[in-house]
């Protein structure tokens, strides 16, 4: 098992991005899947271990774009920094969340919602910082990594899967920690868990701060990628709506499924959905999402392993 | 200033009315089934989509368009129930999930059929002018308003007197008890979908004939139906009317006093600070949420 992920991983650094170094339009678009994939894992770490639905990580998105795109703007900071401090933005931001908390199931998914739709309101509103609705161009790009001029073309590429792999090994390691199994405990009975001595507020704020770090740094690594921002597209629903549908179609319960599910999805979307379809094209995401929740809530990559297992049990 | 003031409060009033019937709907499926429905609002914008297909085809009045209407919602309305009751497993989260992804289904389902152009009544007699005291709005907007408080009358009779009404509240209160009594549970829950999709296609009309229609407004409907439901807390009928009276209010102090940009915002905020200060709703019991 250890040595198929490190042959992956291997395959993702050293054969993909030189495979698709030719072809342009396809290397962007698999960094717009990325770009997805680390939205997916930080709203499955916020919905499998804080048993939390969110539907509104474009808020954590917009901010960390926003966040980064003025201290390289305005403030000339260096790229690299700006973006773990974006992140850090979208976690002061997701302070502001924190007792929103307190509810649970419809109440938090829908308080979220309302927070995206006013930090894009604010972004629209306050022209003196963000200039409104016009949006900022010509954002720094990422700077060429190592300085070879080689990698000009995949640095967005390689920067994007770093991200994304860190964010797999982070769930996982919190997955794996005492703090996993007792966010984990809290799904089956929260009452029961918090009478063992379990904090389960406070274990559902750090995977709230932790989710709104990934998707604000995230958010900021794109608008790197993409050089313009408006709130229309930082705060747009869409960042919210792919990402679950990714993470469910891949299993937001496994730790590669958000990654791999966020890829296919958005491949398929943007390669075969998109041209099948002018208007309309996200009805088959939609589709796509009713579909597994109601056939295999668990994601496709427990699909596969039950499966495996079944036949090695039956070879036995 | 003090007129305009005056004109805004009458506006906000009659717009609260229609939101009243949708919350309503929302409020009385969470209540039998304990899901919020994601897809309500689109169900609404279906309804006005039936009725502007209606009149711009037969060239009548909307209102014809309503048992038209009323089918279409209901058999949506009763296919959302089905696919929600197949639910087992982490159904608070999963029914989350899947009601928002049939919301996105049906409204690009609308996009796809109606296009995303903005649209709205030509009917010319719903549009004239009524002039009460020195206030003035549609003759839709009156008629609807009017409508929607004898609906919403009707709703809190079918609730009390009814045997179904009273099953539905059987239901919401204690489900295992209301089985007990002889109640079949998913029976009653079907009811209350259908009941809901009554209620939106009354709303989704209403809106077609007194305000304009795209698609995206389903899911903004669904956003102010929610907010409403946690202005009103636990439901009563007239806490809900109340609640969307002030929704509609302050949305449209909002527009006058600041600016239109800002009018959702208006709700968003009024939301979470109920939602924070007090969980249990302006009107509602002292039961906790969660």
């Amino acid at each position: 098992m250890k040595k198929l992920w490190i042959a992956a991983i291997a395959l993702l650094y050293l054969v993909v991005p030189f495979a698709l170094q030719g072809n342009s339009y396809v290397l962007s678009l698999t960094v717009s899947a990325l770009i997805v994939a680390g939205v997916a894992v930080a709203w499955a770490l916020l919905g499998n271990l804080g048993g939390m639905v969110s539907f509104g990580h474009a808020a954590f998105f917009g901010i960390g774009a926003y966040a980064s795109a003025l201290l390289t703007l305005k403030a000339g900071w260096p790229v690299l920094l700006a973006l773990p401090v974006a992140g850090l933005c979208a976690v002061v931001a997701s302070l502001v969340m924190l007792p929103a908390l307190r509810l649970s199931g419809p109440y938090f998914a829908l308080a979220i919602l309302a927070y995206a739709h006013i930090f894009r309101i604010l972004a629209t509103e306050l022209t003196s910082v963000t200039n409104g609705s016009a949006g900022l161009s010509s954002v720094p790009r990422l700077p060429t990594l190592f300085g070879s001029e080689a990698l000009t073309a995949i640095t967005p590429y390689l920067l994007a899967l770093t991200l994304v792999l860190a964010f797999c090994w982070v769930y996982a390691r919190v997955r794996s920690s005492d703090y996993g199994i007792a966010l984990r405990a809290m799904h089956d009975s929260e009452d029961a868990t918090r009478v063992v001595g379990v904090n389960s507020v406070l274990l559902k704020s750090w995977m709230l701060l932790l989710s709104a770090f990934m998707t604000g740094m995230i958010g900021a690594l794109n608008v790197h990628v993409i050089n313009f921002l408006d709130p229309d597209y930082a705060f747009n629903g869409s960042w919210s709506v792919l990402p679950i549908v990714a993470a469910i179609f891949g299993g937001y319960r496994t730790v590669g499924g958000p990654m791999i599910g966020a890829v296919v999805i958005y491949m398929v979307d943007q390669l075969v959905f998109k041209s099948m379809l002018s208007s309309g094209h996200q009805i088959i995401l939609g589709a796509v999402l009713a579909a597994m929740i109601l056939c295999a809530p668990d994601g496709l990559l427990s699909v596969f392993r039950k499966r495996a297992k079944e036949a090695r049990h039956a070879e036995a | 200033m003090t007129e305009l003031l005056l004109q805004s409060l009458y506006s906000g009033a009659l717009v609260g009315g229609i939101y009243a019937l949708i919350a309503l709907g929302l409020s009385l499926a969470f209540g039998t089934m304990r899901i919020i429905n994601l897809a309500h609002g689109e169900l609404v914008l279906l309804a006005a989509y039936v009725a502007y297909t209606v009149e711009s085809r037969l060239g009548v009045n909307p209102l014809v368009a309503l048992p038209i209407a009323l089918v279409v919602v209901c058999a949506c309305a009763a296919i959302v129930y089905f696919l929600v009751a197949r639910l087992t497993r982490y159904r608070e989260l999963n029914s989350l999930m899947l009601t928002f992804a049939l919301g996105v289904i049906l409204t690009n389902a609308m996009l796809m059929i109606w296009s995303s152009d903005i649209r709205s009544t030509g009917n010319a007699t719903l549009q004239d002018a009524v002039q009460i005291g020195s206030v003035y709005s549609m003759v839709s907007e009156l008629l609807f308003f009017v409508l929607s408080l004898a609906v919403a009358a009707l709703l809190g009779w079918w609730l009390s007197r009814s045997w179904y009404g009273r099953a539905v509240r059987a239901v919401s209160s204690n489900r295992d008890a209301a089985k007990l009594m002889g109640i079949n549970p998913a029976r009653v829950e079907l009811v209350s979908f259908l009941v809901a999709g009554v209620l939106a296609t009354i709303a989704g009309v209403a809106i077609y004939s007194s305000s304009v229609i795209s698609p995206p407004l389903g899911h903004a409907l669904t956003v102010k139906a929610f907010i409403i439901t946690v202005l009103a807390g636990v439901g009563s009928v007239p806490g809900v009317l109340l609640a969307a009276l002030l929704l509609g209010i302050t949305e449209a102090m909002t527009v006058t006093l600041f600016s239109s940009a800002l009018q959702e915002l208006a709700g968003m905020v009024l939301f979470l600070l109920v939602l924070f200060v007090m969980p249990n709703g302006l009107f509602g019991a002292s039961r906790r949420r969660g």
